[in-house]
């Protein structure tokens, strides 16, 4: 346990652990070590918030997962497959948090070839869902890395040229299995503009780091777990040079949302189908761009015909957590606060038998510390704030 | 029709929470009383406490809390905090099972509460103030998901506990808590907890989202006084069961945004790159995060980008 303790982020795993060793030992002197690692992990939860998020907007981005045979491997546990897919699913829900207009998309290399797990699109949970599947699976026979790029170069060259194309590949092979020149795709891709960046679960290999150098990617090798988890977070945040140095205003569409139970409305084909020879995207239900009525069935996009970005309200709101986080509460004994009577959380109405109660100085509630994690870690909202009239104007003016 | 499956599902190792949040918002209520709707708030409540009560009947191991969204605060209504002295439970009239009868008694004693308060508010006021006809849903729904994560805390290791929020709302949606209702949302959407919505009056654009996001069910309901009926067969099944049933069709759901200078709906707006702030017309200034923008239009940047 302590050498746990040193690697910060993994105070989660600590506590349960605790918790378990609880389980087995009923007695009331451990409660107390418990409540304290609990405030020590508290402490330094507060202290490690990140201030200043940069959030990307309108990436997009396809995660390389290698699915050979190297993946079978239980240097990471339980295998390596199964603790990437883990760790993506984090990545996932992460990548929207701080992407509002991104899109994601998963590509499996095995057998020697690769295959689309989820095209690109800004919906995490199709994402997530693609990746609980994918653990289930067998890894097998090779690596292809010059496969894997021709595939994810299709789609992304596609892509409007001021947004940014990524690719991120995760590889525990050493080997690739190219049916030619795997060179001239490096270059290809480099052309296309394309940020290619690889994370090495093995040893580094020569191909991908010319890979990385020529397309301003970076290249790096896990040395453990938490290292692979640092690795996979670094690029949540956008590159530096993918973002753009000025700040603007963005006209954006927010498109209303058919469902097509009008009997009126005549089936149309959705502009991002328009290609396809089946029949899907051929219905009366979708997002119509504000401007020119042209019609999508996922969101968020760029309008094809007049070039308008199309999101919805939603879309924007999932990243307002990062930019106004509720402030941190203040630490008080419970004995300083209420001599007589029982003091209760204001958002769980638990009783608060903890020596500690946390306070909100804005709109000065008591909480107890499991509501305070989770308003601060989970809710970004203060329940104290957010249920006061007197809060709502002030907490609308002072945004800054 | 399906009901009686729902008495399958009475199952040892599950139980479910429900968590309704009530607009309690007195000028909503007070103006339907004065257009001489038949609901009202006495009706409203009655129909929650047997929606309550069924949802307590399904499974003996069920929980519920119902929360108050008034006009300035929110209250826990249904279960009241242990710091508060409660009387004994007065013995039950009809023999009728006794939790049953605590909750429709103290939802109906915690209401009367409320309004006292607020009519001894107006009373202390000097010169009347025009009241907020919106009320704090967004709060309400905070303290729900920090209720909903303790119980789930507290829930034995090996049992499961599924959770919802039913919003019965009849008030207009609270611009300047957007932010704070987005929230609630994202963290249910996260923690699987369907959100779901009964309204009685006019569409609430942010509710519709919640739903829609949560994967809950939005109903505007066409006739108030069948309130009981839409709350007992619309939203007292869970969500496994609803597949099963054939519920009104889904609604359109609006996904405009307001902007955050006027609050106004808007189809197209401009976002701040930097705080994705939205605006209905170009500023130089960002007010949300003091940042300056070029003087040339993003539209005339990107048209130059294109021909290139
Ligand atoms: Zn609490
Ligand atoms: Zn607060
Ligand atoms: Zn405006
Ligand atoms: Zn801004």
């Amino acid at each position: 346990m302590a050498d746990d303790d040193d690697k910060g982020y993994r105070w989660e795993t600590e506590y349960e652990k605790t918790w378990e060793e609880l389980h087995e030992d009923e007695s009331g002197s451990l409660k107390a070590s418990i409540d304290d690692i609990l405030h020590r992990a508290k402490k330094r939860l507060l202290t490690d918030r990140v201030t200043n998020v940069r959030l990307g907007m309108m990436r997009h981005l396809f995660i390389v997962v290698d699915g050979s045979s190297a993946m079978s491997d239980q240097d990471l546990k339980p295998t390596r497959l199964i603790a990437t897919l883990k760790l993506l699913e984090f990545f996932v829900e992460e990548f929207f948090d701080q992407n509002p207009i991104s899109q994601l998309g998963i590509i499996i290399s095995r057998n020697k070839r690769a295959e689309v797990v989820t095209q690109l699109g800004g919906n995490p949970r199709r994402h997530v869902k693609a990746l609980q599947t994918l653990s289930s699976q067998a890894c097998q026979g090779e690596y292809s890395l010059q496969n894997s790029l021709e595939l994810a170069l299709s789609t992304l060259k596609h892509m409007p040229s001021h947004a940014s194309r990524e690719m991120l590949l995760i590889m525990g092979s050493l080997t690739t299995c190219d049916p030619g020149d795997v060179r001239e795709v490096v270059k290809t891709v480099a052309k296309a503009n394309i940020r290619c960046s690889v994370i090495g679960l093995s040893a580094e290999v020569r191909i991908c780091k010319t890979l990385c150098q020529q397309t301003s990617g970076t290249y790096n090798v896990i040395l453990e777990e938490s290292h692979f988890k640092d690795l996979l977070n670094s690029h949540v945040t956008p590159a530096p040079a993918s973002t753009t140095t000025d700040s603007s205003l963005i006209k954006m569409g927010f498109p209303h949302h058919g469902l097509g139970g009008d009997t009126e409305e005549k089936p149309s084909m959705c502009m991002c189908h328009l290609d396809s020879k089946t029949s899907e995207g051929f219905s009366t239900a979708g997002y119509f761009c504000p401007q020119c009525k042209s019609k999508y069935c996922e969101l968020p996009i760029e309008c094809k015909a007049c070039g308008l970005t199309l999101v919805s309200a939603p879309h924007l709101a999932r990243s307002y957590h990062h930019l106004f986080p509720p402030e941190p509460y203040k630490e008080f004994l419970t004995s300083d606060i209420i001599l007589v009577g029982k003091v209760c959380c204001y958002a769980c109405q638990i009783e608060i038998l903890d020596p500690h109660v946390y306070v909100c100085e804005k709109c000065e509630q008591q909480f107890c510390l499991d509501c305070d994690l989770f308003a601060h870690e989970t809710l970004h909202s203060c329940p104290g704030c957010a249920s006061f009239r007197e809060l709502q104007t002030v907490q609308a003016t002072s945004l800054s | 029709m399906e009901t009686c499956c729902v008495v399958i599902i009475n199952d040892k190792l599950c139980s479910s929470l429900l968590v309704i949040i009530l607009d309690t918002n007195p000028i909503w209520w007070g103006k339907k009383r004065l257009s001489g709707e038949k609901l009202n708030l006495t009706h409203c409540v009655d129909s929650v406490a047997v929606l309550a009560n069924s949802h307590l009947m399904l499974n003996h191991k069920n929980k519920l809390a119902v929360i108050a969204a008034h006009t300035d605060h929110s209250v826990f209504l249904y279960p009241r905090p242990p710091s508060e002295h409660t009387s004994p439970p007065k013995a039950p009239l009809d023999g009728q099972f006794e939790v049953f009868n605590q909750v429709e008694n103290q939802l109906r004693s915690e209401i009367k509460k409320l309004i006292a308060s607020d009519k001894q508010k107006l009373d202390e006021m000097f010169e009347p103030v025009e009241l907020p006809s919106d009320s704090l849903v967004a709060g309400a729904m905070c303290k729900a998901l920090c209720y909903i994560h303790r119980l789930g805390k507290e829930c034995p290791i090996g049992e499961t506990l599924t959770s919802r929020i039913l919003i019965i709302k009849g008030s207009e949606d609270c611009p300047s808590q957007y932010m704070n209702f987005m929230n609630a949302v994202f963290t249910a959407q996260k923690q699987n907890i369907i959100i779901d919505a009964c309204v009685l009056d006019a569409d609430s654009g942010l509710l519709q989202q919640a739903c829609d996001i949560t994967g809950g069910t939005y109903l505007k309901i066409p006739q108030p006084l069948g309130l009981l009926q839409y709350l007992t067969w619309v939203f007292l099944p869970d969500f496994e069961m609803r597949s099963k049933m054939t519920l009104p069709p889904r609604a359109q759901v609006d996904y405009r945004a307001a902007c955050f200078c006027h609050r106004n709906l808007i189809d197209i707006g401009y976002v701040c790159s930097v705080c994705l702030s939205i605006y209905c017309t170009f500023s130089p200034i960002c007010s949300t995060c003091q940042t300056t923008f070029k003087i040339l239009g993003p539209q005339k940047l990107m048209k130059k980008k294109k021909k290139i």
